[in-house]
């Protein structure tokens, strides 16, 4: 500790060098925080990690076929069933087609929806049970509402895309909850209006089971029971059910993980040959020190806790801009492209900054220790001979 | 008069090591950039191949994709003696009432996927000229036989000639694979309609699908189905259509734009340090550069060029491991989700001459923003004090 003030001389003592290392740091950092954030907010998990027994029944075929909605009683007579609700995606065009515009619409049993099933969210009782009165109320995320300014009492218009059918709801109140990208209607006011499958049929069954235990053998009962019918089902876990889209979008996840290592790595190499360009260019003066009495480890130390000290200033500075500054500004800018649906669960968490935090001076170790081990090793005699 | 480019050249090959790093973090940032900027591209080519603007697709109003739309059977009756259409040989017009639906099965990786299934008829095919069967035969009506793309086996479990593909209660039969060079329908099953339509036990259609003899008759038909109170339907054309879907790649193209920016800074502040070490190094050269008699504009150049060769060695690089990344390592199509369908489309990563170019102008412009302030640096500096450098 008492090297420090040479060390943070040495640091600083070509200041347009140090500034554009570091900010290449700063650069990477920030850009890897808002794709890991991205790739959280995409795959968020409606509950939080707490609504862990529940279950989703769709179509075998896939979400294009429609269930009869008299598989909901046989449903809830099975042992260990909770509550069922049926659910529509409705999945209509809000003010216009624009992409940024797209957030989740569901349907959905309000008898039982937020006191039985989606317990784990938090709702105002008074606005639960409003909405329980309201036949064309809607309940919509936290975030949902920040982002369009809902307040209680707005006239909201869905014209439905598959269900030919042009909902006005008004808004009753927020949710909040781990996925807060979607709005809840009543099942009964989609069936007062006419279309096809009113009071026939539904997409799937949102439901809650006692316990985890039972999910298997409950999922395997419902399967069993329509096996052989008209509208074979698939009952999965709500997770596996939200896994099926992240499956769907290809292998972001992956992809997501690969760039950002690989521009890890870039920016390793970047540092790495600041750090080399500085010791080297201080070849003489490293070997009049070592001359004075330092001895190899000393400047060991020196240059890698040279390389350690630029990356920590760059992790600082990466994780408090990222978090105040950038990407907030960011999230702004994008709410009016494609990516806005996106951006409604996204949030930067403690977890992901710190994260980085670990990555950056992991980023100097790596970098700082060919040039620190190359300028050890340099002999005095032939350091001080060199001429750069 | 301009200082040889030779002189530049030698210079960097003489810090090999610091050269060499730059060259390849470049190389590293074009690489990234190219391959998700070839991911939008991929999706956008998809959608847009062989989209013709003489076939027009008829849905309901308000459905943004095929598979939203409804469209019964007396519709269909009345779409086929609108103005518009051509006729075939035996003076029958044009036209194919198609059925879709979403299967749900799983991949060969073992993960499941949705798979757009297309109820179809001779005619349809007729229509989509491009499409062509390549090895099997054309599925026969009533015996729940089905085409399907040539690529699709590398990517979905039990769809070779010969499976039977089961999801639900649908069953089929697979007896050929088809063509469709790359565009939208090489991520589709085809089958039958009225056999889609027994089995899915939906006796509609989706969409109507048309060929109009040109441009002209075909937006006579659009204004015809527009016209027609009786139908609620609007008319597309294929071009139209696809292009509508390319939002679904929209946000992977937000996402090239943003790793680009911030590589593309992070690494252009690398070239940086590297050229402001050059001049570092070269003072003394500078000076008695300066004092031969070359004026301070062609130091300037001078420097600038050489952080354009240092960057464009290191895009041509990029380029190349790009080229090798999606010709020897990615040779499966790889698929990602239409969110209007909620379906799989298949894509080929390829490197086509204008993401070349793109990521040869990536690799410049960080060259041109890395050399410029050194570069000017060094322009600036005086010839007695940079002779007097040690």
């Amino acid at each position: 500790m008492k090297y420090f003030r040479l060390i943070w001389k040495n640091v600083f003592r070509k200041k347009t060098r140090t500034v554009l290392t570091t900010g290449s740091i700063v650069l990477v950092l920030v850009l890897i925080v808002v794709l890991v954030s991205l790739l959280n907010a995409m795959e968020a998990d409606p509950s939080g990690g707490r609504g862990a027994n529940r279950l989703v029944v769709q179509h075998a075929t896939g979400l294009a076929s429609f269930l009869p909605l008299s598989q909901r009683q046989r449903i809830e007579q099975i042992p260990g069933v909770v509550a069922v609700s049926p659910e529509i995606w409705f999945g209509g065009v809000y003010k216009d087609d624009r992409p940024e515009n797209f957030f989740g619409q569901l349907s959905a049993d309000p008898e039982n929806f937020f006191d039985k099933i989606f317990d784990d969210a938090t709702i105002d009782p008074a606005v639960n049970a409003e909405w329980k009165a309201t036949r064309n109320g809607f309940v919509a995320g936290e975030n949902l509402v920040k982002k369009f300014g809902w307040k209680k009492g707005d006239h909201i218009q869905l014209r439905g895309t598959y269900i030919p059918v042009t909902l006005d709801l008004v808004y009753i109140g927020k949710y909040n909850a781990g996925d807060e990208s979607n709005v809840f209607f009543q099942n009964e006011y989609l069936n007062q209006s006419k279309w096809f499958g009113a009071n026939r049929v539904t997409g799937i069954y949102y439901m809650k089971v006692a316990s985890t235990q039972d999910l298997p053998r409950v999922a395997a009962a419902i399967d069993g029971m329509f096996e052989n019918s008209d509208a074979p089902t698939k009952t999965m876990t709500e997770k596996q059910f939200q896994a099926q889209f992240m499956e769907m979008m290809g292998n972001i996840k992956g992809l997501i993980r690969w760039i950002s290592l690989v521009i890890l790595f870039a920016v390793t190499l970047i540092v790495a040959n600041t750090v080399a360009m500085s010791a080297r260019e201080r070849v003489t003066e490293i070997s009049v020190m070592r001359v004075l009495g330092f001895r190899r480890t000393h400047v060991l130390s020196f240059i890698l806790s040279e390389s350690v000290l630029m990356s920590l200033l760059g992790g600082i500075v990466g994780v408090v801009l990222a978090k105040f500054v950038i990407i907030p500004g960011m999230v702004k800018g994008m709410q009016t492209t494609p990516m806005a649906p996106f951006l409604i669960n996204f949030r930067v968490t403690w977890q992901v900054l710190l994260a980085a935090f670990g990555i950056s001076v992991g980023v100097g170790v790596l970098a700082g220790f060919v040039p620190a081990i190359r300028s050890s090793q340099v002999r005095i005699v032939d350091g001080l001979r060199q001429v750069v | 008069m301009a200082i040889p480019l030779k002189y530049n050249f030698r210079n960097l090959m003489v810090r090999k090591v610091s050269t060499g790093m730059t060259v390849f973090v470049i190389s590293l940032v074009v690489t990234v950039f190219l391959f998700v900027l070839s991911l939008w591209s991929g999706v956008t080519r998809t959608l847009s191949t062989n989209a013709s603007d003489r076939n027009v697709v008829t849905m309901r109003v308000g459905a943004q994709a095929e598979m939203q739309s409804v469209v019964t059977r007396d519709s269909a009756d009345l779409i086929r003696s609108l103005p518009g259409i051509e006729r075939d040989a035996r003076g029958q017009p044009l036209v194919s009432p198609e059925l879709l639906t979403l299967v749900n099965i799983p991949k060969t990786d073992g993960k499941n996927t949705n798979v757009q299934v297309r109820g179809t008829s001779p005619a349809g095919m007729a229509l989509r000229p491009s499409i062509r069967i390549v090895e099997g035969q054309m599925f026969r009506p009533g015996t729940n036989e089905a085409i399907v793309s040539k690529v699709l086996p590398s990517r979905v479990a039990g769809v070779s000639i010969g499976d039977t593909l089961k999801s639900g209660s649908y069953r089929w039969k697979i007896v050929g694979y088809f063509d469709a060079s790359g565009s939208a329908y090489d991520s589709e099953i085809w089958t039958d309609v009225a056999d889609l339509q027994a089995q899915s036990k939906r006796p509609i259609y989706s969409i109507v699908y048309v060929r109009t003899t040109d441009a002209e008759s075909a937006r006579r038909y659009i204004e015809a189905v527009k016209g027609d109170q009786r139908l609620k339907l609007e008319g597309k054309t294929e071009k139209k259509y696809f292009e509508e879907q390319m939002v679904t790649g929209a946000p992977i193209k937000i996402l090239a734009i943003l790793v680009g920016v911030f590589t593309a800074i992070g690494a252009s502040f690398g070239a940086m340090n590297t050229m402001y070490a050059q001049v570092a190094a070269r003072i003394r050269e500078i000076g008695t550069l300066r004092a031969i008699g070359f004026s301070r504009r062609s130091v300037l150049l001078s420097f600038v060029l050489e952080a354009l060769l240092l960057c464009l060695i290191g895009g041509i690089l990029g380029t190349a491991l790009a080229f090798v990344l999606f010709n020897v390592i990615i040779t499966k199509p790889t698929g990602t989700m239409n969110f209007r369908t909620f379906s799989e489309i298949l894509f080929n990563f390829r490197l086509t001459p204008p993401l070349i170019a793109g990521g040869l102008a990536f690799s410049l412009a960080m060259g041109l923003v890395g050399g410029f302030f050194p570069a000017a640096r060094a322009a600036r500096l005086k010839i007695t004090t940079a002779l007097r450098e040690i």
